[in-house]
């Protein structure tokens, strides 16, 4: 199976868990197999990935119910807001810049916290590399949708980074 | 341009995204400014963290096989023995996606270039190769040697394939067999990959001329085809078609040119 790997490490990391990510995959291999006519060539893994995102959200919409897990894009103002006022009072404190310092566990915790929009992006952007135009194909969106949704899901993660620091460090001592 | 301007560039500076003038100046103006130095910074120590510490999650055995036992074989049979022009993609589908994917230009033009008629001898190798699975009865002769099987084929049959060696390009050899096809008598020689068995059938057609591959998917099995020194080869299995077709190549380049 070509970027089984991909695609299943996509699905486990929107789903949260092996057997729905199975599921996932599983669904979204059948439909690439369908609609393979479709391909109209171009990077196969981007168009793999797409139907894989697809088939995640039809899976949320099946097995979820009304659960909400995908919310739309703030309202455009009132996004420019927030962002602008987190963007012009970073933190500044070294300790909490140092990102790196992160182990994998605390990370996928944090990631799990994130709602799935902002997890495919930075999937999508840090683990398959894809480009903004790749990714903006992959989750249907405008390419300045997918950096403004970067931005919001980097900063969300520093938030809940720079959140969790603390308790991390009381649990060390 | 204003300090604020070039801070919302940075993620796509970061990110490798910008153009090569736009990336000049973004990056030119990172290194006076400290807060988007900081910034940058950052960003960078972000994707560090993303790109070596989170969790790769790759796909768990056995998923390939569950996913390659769900797509429907069915239809791309049923399109194999009926019309093929109508879908040509089908005809290569039912060889599992991954043969179909990773094979897509050699099978398109294998397959799609050669409308088939009805094949009366391709339907009899998979038939015996359906007798022979559920007979269990898939060799005569039980052997991994070769200097065995063919001079046992040999013996008994007008024909005698080649028996390569092939253990170490993963078809080891499990044996021969005789048989009767599609009005042939028929050598059977019978090799593994991994959990497939491969059957070869060669029966004489001294007056064909040779033929290069073809391949067809039929009731799960794949089938290469082809014509050299007045044999008639067919390799049937249900293994990946691919995989099939490597095997195809390695037993007609052991084929002696002439006979």
């Amino acid at each position: 199976m070509p970027h089984l790997d991909a695609a299943y490490n996509l699905a486990r990391w929107l789903a949260g868990n092996a057997a729905d990510a199975e599921d996932v995959v599983q669904e979204a291999y059948l439909r690439a197999f369908r609609y393979f006519d479709a391909w109209r060539g171009g990077n196969f893994r981007v168009w793999l990935l797409t139907i894989v995102r697809n088939s995640f959200m039809t899976w949320v919409k099946e097995n979820r119910g009304s659960r909400l897990v995908f919310h739309p894009d703030a309202p455009t103002g009132d996004t420019a807001d927030t962002e602008a006022t987190a963007w012009s009072t970073p933190p500044r404190d070294p300790e909490s810049l140092l990102l790196e310092r992160i182990d994998s566990q605390t990370l996928a915790r944090l990631m799990q916290r994130l709602p799935a929009e902002y997890r495919e992006v930075l999937l999508l952007r840090e683990v398959e590399d894809l480009s903004y135009k790749e990714i903006a194909t992959v989750i249907d969106v405008p390419i300045g949708t997918v950096m403004s949704r970067l931005s919001r899901a980097r900063l969300a993660l520093r938030k809940l980074w720079d959140g969790a620091q603390p308790a991390e460090a009381a649990n060390g001592v | 341009m204003a300090c604020d301007r070039y801070r919302l560039l940075l993620p796509a500076l970061s990110d490798r995204q910008l153009g090569p003038l736009r990336r000049f100046l973004v990056s030119r103006h990172a290194t006076h400014c400290t807060a988007c130095a900081a910034e940058l910074e950052e960003l960078d120590a972000m994707r560090t963290a993303l790109r070596t510490r989170l969790t790769y999650h790759r796909a768990p055995p056995g998923l390939a096989a569950r996913i390659g036992s769900t797509l429907p074989r069915e239809e791309a049979s049923a399109a194999v023995a009926g019309p093929r022009r109508i879908m040509p993609a089908w005809g290569f589908a039912g060889s599992g996606l991954a043969g179909a994917l990773a094979g897509v230009a050699l099978t398109l033009v294998l397959l799609g270039g050669r409308p088939a008629g009805r094949d009366t001898a391709l339907q009899g190798v998979i038939d015996s190769q359906i007798r022979a699975r559920m007979a269990d009865h898939l060799t005569d002769v039980l052997t991994s040697d070769q200097h065995t099987v063919k001079p046992w084929l040999s013996e008994r049959l007008p024909v005698s394939p080649p028996v390569p060696e092939l253990k170490d390009v993963g078809f080891p050899l499990v044996g021969g067999r005789e048989d009767y096809v599609d009005g042939h008598p028929t050598a059977v020689v019978v090799y593994r990959h991994a959990k497939h068995v491969v059957n070869l059938y060669a029966w004489a057609a001294p007056a064909m001329a040779d033929a290069g591959f073809r391949t067809s998917a039929s009731q799960g099995f794949n089938v290469v085809s082809w014509r050299a020194g007045g044999i008639a080869y067919y390799a049937v299995s249900d293994c990946e078609a691919d995989a099939l077709m490597q095997f195809a190549r390695d037993i007609a380049q052991a084929a002696p040119p002439d006979r």
